[in-house]
């Protein structure tokens, strides 16, 4: 829970509303063709899972948010340059949703997708 | 044709190239052109960027992938077309920073691919080639978001295919796309939000839309090394930043407003513009355009005039950048940097009348700063606002106007957090309660030695009487200076710097260690320094501090302490 106090109350986010707003940011990114499930086994079945919460991690320690990714990526891209810049539209995106700083966002590739040979 | 054009094709005017078929060590120039032409435009297609994200700019990451494809092939011989593209792509996509980078070494992907097997390339395979590119940047990503660099990649392969109906040189497709892309470019904002609220287009649309250019303007021997003719949207233009660019001659900075009678020739217009001064930005909006430019004295309306030689002037303005260059570091001086304060601690909120006495305050360590003092009362909703948004709820108000007091402690009234008025009537009340600020502590014992300090000092004001009385057995004719000593008016003279010393007298400046003054907005420096003189000739045992306090309609504020 991600929460935030003030004197007439609390306001209380679930990783999963935050897993959503990661989850939408990341599809919007360049080069990430799917997100899978941590589980790599159980994960081929699921790339390009509708349920938010597969493929994304969210963990909240009382200070610090941080989220795991695990993507596709698009063969024939620059990965790295791909997963730096999943990694910043995500924190952008959860940390202007929320108001809340980010502290890490981790992209875990888990395969490549071939669209073409070539 | 050289096989190493120098990167100015000044020196190389390109003729004849169109009789001969693109290959592989034709199309190396071109490329070069297009990285090059980006890169003159680096900073323009910076400016752009809306997305706030830490991992560059998008002109810069868009030259940088550029520079690694051209790099793959400078140095290479290959003369078919195909095997060419592909060291392009492999650099592009080597060399790929950031996202705009990653999509254009999709496109050089798609690009290379179309040209798999050709030794050169014709108009039908560049059309194919421009579909190719389009088609992998796509496959790229599951959410494509229109208003970008995918949107204009699209309408360039449109543009292309309409082309091939009309013609199948691809010197002329080329023609026909560049335009294209362009207008491509200024509908990003119509699809994209961000953009629209920004009031720009799409930094990596307008990237791809340089490098074409570029390519186009090798072809026709256009120079490649000034950024010419530039047009951004007149919401985007900073004229702030052209602040940095002073060079010295260029004393007078000319903005005009104008709707032009016919199309401009941006072209020839920079090149007329150039000829006048430096630092020139054309802006355009609904019709209108802005041009701003910096001219030395002596060709001071020369660019109104010849505005309105091509059009309608709506608004013309001149100022002398070096007054402007002067009061923008006097702003840069004026800013207060407040204390933050942490939850938990006591914040104080300090009301001051002029900016220096703001920066006192400020160094004196208050968290925020509510303007006002005699005559200009904050309401008590100003300073509300002043604390309200603070992270910690003990608030620790200092009025330092007996005026302010109650307007402080109605706000008291208003807000859940705990606040505590210290009744300071006077400035150098206000600054000897904050020497006794001790913002971890306990927020009592800290209120009660805070408002003990109140007595600690000795508070001069020195203004002039605003109509003719008798009070405290002293008449006074308006227009005379006075002296209140803790608001009780002590002395009246036609002289300030009698009045000055009259008060210092009255109120025993001799057993006391140090007078501090505060001149305000209304007397000059060097009157200033005249009357500190004979203080400190008078009181030669006292320390004596001048400061700026720049407050309205009080000569000086005194502080004896």
């Amino acid at each position: 829970m991600s929460d935030e106090k003030n004197p007439l109350g609390s306001t209380r986010i679930s990783p999963r509303a935050i897993a959503t707003i990661a989850y939408h940011a990341a599809l919007q990114s360049y080069g990430v063709v799917g997100l899978t499930s941590k589980n790599i086994v159980e994960g081929w079945t699921q790339v390009l899972v509708k349920d938010p919460t597969h493929g994304i991690e969210v963990t909240y320690d009382g200070q610090n948010i941080i989220i795991d990714l695990y993507v596709i990526i698009e063969y024939g891209t620059r990965i790295k340059s791909v997963a730096s810049s999943v990694r910043n539209t995500v924190q952008y995106s959860v940390e202007k949703a929320l108001g809340m700083p980010v502290e890490q966002v981790n992209v875990h590739v888990r395969g490549l997708r071939v669209s073409d040979p070539d | 044709m050289s096989p190493n054009p120098p990167t100015t094709p000044y020196a190389n005017p390109v003729q004849n190239m169109r009789k001969y078929p693109i290959d592989g060590q034709a199309l190396k120039p071109i490329i070069e052109a297009a990285l090059n032409w980006l890169r003159t435009n680096q900073q323009t297609v910076n400016a752009l960027n809306v997305f706030p994200v830490p991992d560059g700019d998008t002109g810069t990451n868009m030259v940088l992938t550029m520079q690694a494809a051209y790099d793959e092939i400078v140095d290479l011989a290959e003369r078919n077309v195909g095997k060419l593209a592909h060291a392009v792509a492999h650099g592009a996509l080597m060399g790929a920073r950031g996202n705009s980078g990653v999509i254009l070494s999709q496109l050089w992907r798609g690009f290379a691919r179309a040209l798999d097997n050709q030794e050169t390339l014709d108009g039908p395979s560049l059309v194919n080639a421009f579909h190719q590119g389009r088609n992998t940047a796509y496959k790229g990503v599951v959410r494509p978001v229109e208003g970008t660099i995918l949107t204009v990649a699209k309408d360039v392969a449109a543009a292309a295919e309409q082309a091939l109906a009309e013609t199948d040189d691809p010197y002329d497709i080329l023609e026909i796309v560049v335009p294209a892309a362009d207008v491509s470019v200024q509908h990003t904002p119509e699809l994209l939000a961000v953009l629209r609220d920004a009031g720009v287009v799409d930094a990596g649309g307008k990237g791809l839309f340089f490098l074409l250019e570029g390519m186009l303007r090798y072809v026709k021997g256009l120079p490649l090394d000034t950024p010419l003719a530039t047009v951004q949207p007149l919401a985007s233009m900073n004229l702030q930043d052209t602040m940095d660019t002073i060079e010295p001659g260029q004393d007078f900075e000319v903005v005009v407003d104008f709707r032009p009678a016919e199309q401009l020739d941006l072209i020839q217009f920079y090149e007329r513009l150039e000829q006048m001064g430096t630092s020139i930005q054309l802006g355009e909006g609904d019709g209108i355009y802005r041009m701003h430019i910096h001219v030395p004295a002596d060709k001071l309306y020369e660019p109104i005039e010849f505005t309105k030689s091509i059009g309608t002037v709506t608004k013309a303005a001149i100022e002398n950048l070096v007054a402007q260059l002067e009061d923008l570091e006097r702003e840069r001086d004026l800013k207060i940097k407040l204390t933050p304060v942490e939850p938990g601690q006591i914040a104080t909120i300090a009301v001051a009348p002029g900016p220096g006495i703001a920066r006192v305050f400020a160094s004196l360590g208050v968290t925020a700063i509510v303007e006002g003092g005699q005559t200009m009362n904050p309401s008590t909703q100003e300073i509300l606002h002043a604390f309200e948004n603070l992270p910690t709820d003990q608030i620790f108000i200092l009025p330092n106007n007996k005026n302010i007091i109650l307007a402080a402690q109605a706000a008291a009234q208003l807000t859940v957090k705990k606040v505590t008025v210290i009744p300071s009537k006077t400035v150098p009340q206000g600054m000897a309660a904050m020497m006794r600020l001790v913002p971890d502590g306990e927020p009592e014992q800290v209120a009660d030695d805070m408002k003990t300090a109140l007595t600690d000092v000795e508070t001069g004001e020195i203004t002039i009487a605003t109509r003719s009385v008798e009070i405290d057995g002293l008449s006074v004719q308006e227009g005379h200076f006075i002296a209140l000593l803790n608001g009780k008016l002590v002395r009246s003279n036609t002289s300030l710097k009698d009045v000055v010393l009259g008060f210092l007298e009255h109120a025993h400046a001799d057993h006391f260690e140090l007078i501090t003054l505060f001149f305000g907005a209304d007397i000059n420096r060097r009157e200033v320094d005249v009357i500190a003189d004979s203080i400190r000739k008078i009181y030669p045992e006292q320390e004596l501090e001048v400061q700026d306090g720049g407050q309205p309609h009080y000569h000086f504020i005194i502080a004896i302490e």
